[in-house]
């Protein structure tokens, strides 16, 4: 589910548009915390998508909490 | 007279969002009798690595009908709201625009642009507001704000860009609703399909859970796709969320 990018962060190798795939994700990642709704993108409110940890990268996005999960 | 107001980069990863600094804000000019706030858009701007931003790099803008007089004491106000409000380690900037004074519109709008498309810098964010005599400032941190801050107001100048902030309610998930109804709601100009057509007030719309309105052409617009053509069923629904992540 994660590559490493050219800045040697992990990136979520589903891209923006994998909405059950980041739902799945998050479904089990003790670290989901929901962001202000403003910033929310997915229907489904508990995925990645929607998570205060991820951080939009051009393609797709790394999370805050990998290394920890 | 007609003002616009935007600020970013005023939030950390735990933080409250700049989201709702701008609700507390446009709701402070009501308070204090300065004028009427409008509805508060969120303006994705470009995400790069060398684009430093906190959380989400997106700006928050609203407009307001003041009175001349209050202009000077809201931007005080303003400025000493996102100093004392704003996260530790975000670089907070304001912007504050009067519409009928902007002498090249166009200019700030093709800056919102290129901020969603290209790295900008402070300069190029302070030259236009100096050559447009348009409010911009910093407040805290490296002031890096000052350039989502005044894009913000280009974008929501220009009409076509951003999610408005907060849900829309109208009904229950799986309601049907006519056009004329929803548009009865205060935050809802009209109702149109993804591809622009806009629907008739007597169209009937059945709605979702979590909608939210996008600015297209200058209006709060609830956007909708074809139902599907189930026997029975209206021909309109409305989009899922995830459609309108490209506003």
């Amino acid at each position: 589910m994660w590559f490493t990018n050219q800045r040697g962060e992990e990136e979520f190798t589903g891209g923006q548009d994998d909405w059950a795939g980041a739902a799945r994700l998050a479904s089990t990642c003790p670290y989901f915390n929901p962001d202000v709704e403003e910033e929310f993108v997915a229907d489904d409110p508990v995925s990645c998508y929607n998570c205060r940890y991820r951080r939009w990268s051009t393609g797709s996005f790394t999370c805050l909490k990998k290394d920890k999960a | 007279m007609k003002i616009f107001v935007s600020i970013d980069d005023t939030d950390n990863i735990e933080s409250r969002g700049t989201g709702e600094l701008a609700s507390i804000l446009a709701d402070d000019v009501e308070k204090k009798g300065w004028g009427i706030s409008s509805y508060i858009t969120r303006h994705q701007l470009l995400v790069h690595p060398d684009v430093p931003y906190t959380s989400h790099n997106s700006s928050m803008c609203f407009s307001a009908d003041v009175d001349e007089r209050s202009l000077m004491p809201l931007i005080s106000y303003a400025a000493d709201f996102l100093e004392k409000e704003s996260a530790e380690g975000s670089d907070p900037g304001l912007s504050v625009a009067v519409a009928e004074r902007l002498k090249d519109p166009e200019a700030l709008i093709e800056f919102g642009r290129r901020a969603k498309q290209v790295v900008l810098t402070q300069k190029d964010a302070y030259d236009l507001a100096q050559k447009l005599e348009i409010h911009l400032t910093p407040h805290g941190g490296t002031g890096h704000g000052v350039i989502g801050a005044l894009a913000g107001i280009g974008l929501r100048l220009s009409g076509n860009d951003g999610r408005l902030k907060g849900g829309l309610k109208i009904g229950a998930e799986n309601s049907i609703f006519s056009v004329s109804d929803i548009c009865a709601h205060p935050h809802v100009d009209a109702v149109s399909s993804m591809e622009g057509y806009t629907l008739e007030p007597e169209e009937r719309v059945r709605m979702g859970d979590k909608m939210k309105t996008v600015l297209m052409g200058g209006k709060s617009v609830l956007l909708v796709m074809p139902s599907g053509g189930e026997p029975g069923d209206v021909p309109w629904r409305t989009c899922p969320r995830q459609l309108l992540k490209i506003f």
